[in-house]
């Protein structure tokens, strides 16, 4: 494991600007998200859970596929490559994963052929991810429930962790090591250090809440799909997007033609199925027109229909929509609700 | 105060002159509350009545909305002072049948804007905290607080004339005597006095953070529309992207949509994820509807909607002459 002085942080970036485009943590007047930096300056690196998630770097919220004029058409090339993500947390690192399993092609079981997103592939093929621990997690997270963890490095590149004046690296994927073989940094982490590590996590995992015994979430969902128990978790809700548009794993998408003339364009953009109209038919007809099919939906798509098919559960714990329910519809107390019912 | 209403609530129930009664229970985190629906005289020592209880919840009695697992033929409702306007609204709008609802109203004290604290503590996360009559007691992982609670309100409940139920048919606790508002519109007329250009400025900045989530649009009591314009696509009348161009447009249509409507309550604003400034253009509109019609939205039963009415004597100078 090598390190690097905190004093040396901004070298550190400095450096990766000259062969990478940086993403980070940054506040700006979007509240926190991360965002193409200009310096390192930037950074903030005191953010635990930015407000926006990072799926929105490969999956924007509106993303032209193509525009066309009486010329011809072009698609738009995606021109940050290569590119660096630093700060990433665990449960965002693994929300990549989860995506990857629908838009790209690593890990697509049962069917090899199936199709690919070129415009997911181009950006999630060349980035390098950076995923520190988390030191402190929040009262909001759950990661521990899904099996991630604040020290838990699945879905990462290089490993950061942070101590009191540095920055221990580890590399995780073939990736990462390349990139910290061919980096200069020659500081190596000391026993001290290392055995720090161990501390810093058992601290960490402290702050959690106490593991939730998920494993009957699954057949659960399956067998009280026809239940009441629904309309009371739906009561409250007010199918407003929050939860689906901060979330680090929601994916489901509209496409929308705008053109005017000779030219025009197509885009891909962020949906919910919170909203009365995503499954509004062209006929008129909306197979879910009530709020508690539509919450329902959500859950089970969440804890059922993805385990279905990719054998995992589509939630990394981070919190944020818990976060952000302006009526505090918690998706914890939700999963309780469905275990114990 | 609270064993009164849940005293009262319990009664209700009992006598059969309800069928559910809307009110708040203690929330997940910490300075929040949530929705509660009682149905059964056991649930009501859940409920709860504090500076926590911002939701609105007459949100839950619109048809569109309400979908409290079934429609019921008599709702009891705990309302603060802003919430019993827009019950008002809805009687007003032929949106609920005023004898169907049971108004409950009590004192309010204002209601805590998550916001405005966590800007506080400067972002860093509550643990714990405590409420008592002046002040609110914050417990962090490294930090311990005590804010004034007129710090940390919302703006709504800073500039609010109607504390208590205007209208009501059950009041618990003693209502608060008369307040005295002088600035209410001190934001609106210093944003009037800026050029257009800066105004253009901080508008264009403002909805450029909206997410398009609709938070601000579902939990506002006066939304209420069977389908709202921004979902229809046959014709679609605007834009679906996050860009400021077609979010401005849903942000201002609104703003009209709720001119003579909007009963200040602040839910939009403390539902928005992003933090966006909603209240302002609300309030100007607001303003323009009193100066000049006269008209506070949400006070008397028997009024007529500013929007739906003519007289005579109204001020025509918009009238290009």
């Amino acid at each position: 494991m090598i390190k690097i002085k905190k004093s040396d942080f901004n070298t550190f970036i400095n450096n990766l600007q000259k062969n990478y485009s940086v993403f980070a943590p940054v506040t700006d007047s979007k509240a926190t998200a991360f965002k193409k930096i200009k310096s390192v300056g930037d950074i903030n690196n005191n953010i635990l859970n930015t407000k926006r998630s990072p799926k929105e770097i490969f999956f924007p919220q509106s993303e032209v596929l193509f525009q066309y004029t009486e010329k011809g058409m072009e698609v738009p090339k995606w021109e940050e490559k290569p590119f660096a993500i630093w700060g990433m947390r665990n449960c965002d690192t693994k929300s990549l994963l989860l995506l990857d399993k629908v838009f790209g092609e690593a890990h697509q079981i049962p069917k090899k052929d199936m199709y690919k997103d070129p415009y997911w592939k181009e950006k999630y093929d060349n980035c390098l991810v950076f995923n520190i621990a988390c030191n402190e997690p929040l009262s909001t997270c759950f990661c521990n429930w899904f099996d991630g963890g604040p020290f838990d490095k699945t879905g990462s590149d290089i490993f950061v962790v942070e101590t009191d004046d540095s920055y221990i690296f580890e590399a995780v994927s073939d990736k990462g090591k390349k990139f910290l073989n061919d980096c200069k940094i020659t500081e190596n982490a000391s026993d001290k250090e290392i055995k720090k590590i161990e501390k810093l996590k058992e601290t960490a995992e402290s702050y959690l809440a106490i593991k939730e015994d998920i494993s009957s979430l699954f057949s659960k969902t399956k067998e009280i799909w026809d239940e009441p128990i629904w309309d009371e978790i739906a009561a409250k809700c007010i199918n407003c997007g929050a939860c689906a548009f901060v979330c680090p794993t929601c994916h489901c998408f509209d496409v929308s033609d705008e053109g005017k003339d000779k030219k025009g364009k197509r885009i891909r953009l962020w949906d919910s199925c919170m909203f009365a109209i995503f499954t509004k038919e062209a006929s008129g007809h909306n197979p879910r027109s009530q709020s508690t099919q539509r919450v329902r939906q959500r859950v089970m798509h969440k804890y059922n229909y993805f385990m279905d098919n990719y054998d995992e559960h589509l939630c990394t714990g981070c919190g944020r929509c818990v976060v952000v329910c302006p009526v505090n519809l918690d998706i914890r107390e939700v999963i309780k609700k469905i275990i114990s019912y | 105060m609270i064993q009164n209403l849940r005293m009262e609530v319990k009664k209700l129930l009992k006598d059969k002159k309800v069928d559910i009664v809307l009110g708040w229970e203690k929330g997940s985190l910490p300075l929040s509350s949530t929705p509660l629906f009682i149905h059964e005289e056991e649930d009501v020592d859940r409920l709860i009545f504090d500076e926590t209880c911002r939701n609105n919840l007459t949100t839950y009695l619109t048809k569109d909305k309400r979908k409290l697992g079934k429609t019921y033929d008599k709702i009891g409702i705990i309302v603060k002072g802003c919430d019993a306007r827009s019950i008002v609204l809805y009687s007003i709008e032929q949106q609920i049948k005023k004898e169907n609802v049971v108004i409950i109203g009590v004192p309010c004290n204002g209601v805590l804007e998550k916001k405005k604290i966590l800007r506080k503590t400067e972002n860093k996360e509550i643990l714990e905290s405590k409420i008592d009559g002046k002040n609110v007691h914050l417990k962090g992982r490294d930090f311990d607080m005590i804010i004034p609670l007129n710090e940390v309100l919302c703006d709504s409940c800073l500039t609010c004339r109607y504390p208590d139920a205007p209208v009501h048919d059950i009041f618990i606790g003693k209502p608060r005597k008369e307040v005295d508002i002088k600035d209410e519109y001190k934001n609106v007329i210093d944003f009037e006095k800026k050029s257009s250009e800066e105004r253009w400025e901080y508008i264009k900045e403002e909805y450029s953070k909206c997410l398009r989530c609709y938070a601000c649009r579902n939990v506002c009591p006066a939304c209420y529309c069977n389908e709202c314009f921004v979902d229809q696509n046959d014709p679609q009348w605007i834009g679906k992207t996050p860009e400021v161009t077609d979010t401005i447009i849903f942000h201002l249509i609104r703003n009209l949509h709720v001119a003579g409507r909007c009963v200040d309550c602040g839910a939009c604003v403390s539902a928005c994820p992003v933090d966006l400034d909603l209240r302002i253009m609300n309030k100007k509109v607001e303003k323009e509807v009193k100066e000049r019609f006269d008209y506070t939205a949400g006070l008397d039963i028997n009024e007529k909607p500013a929007m739906a009415s003519y007289c005579e004597n109204e001020k025509q100078d918009f009238i290009m002459g």
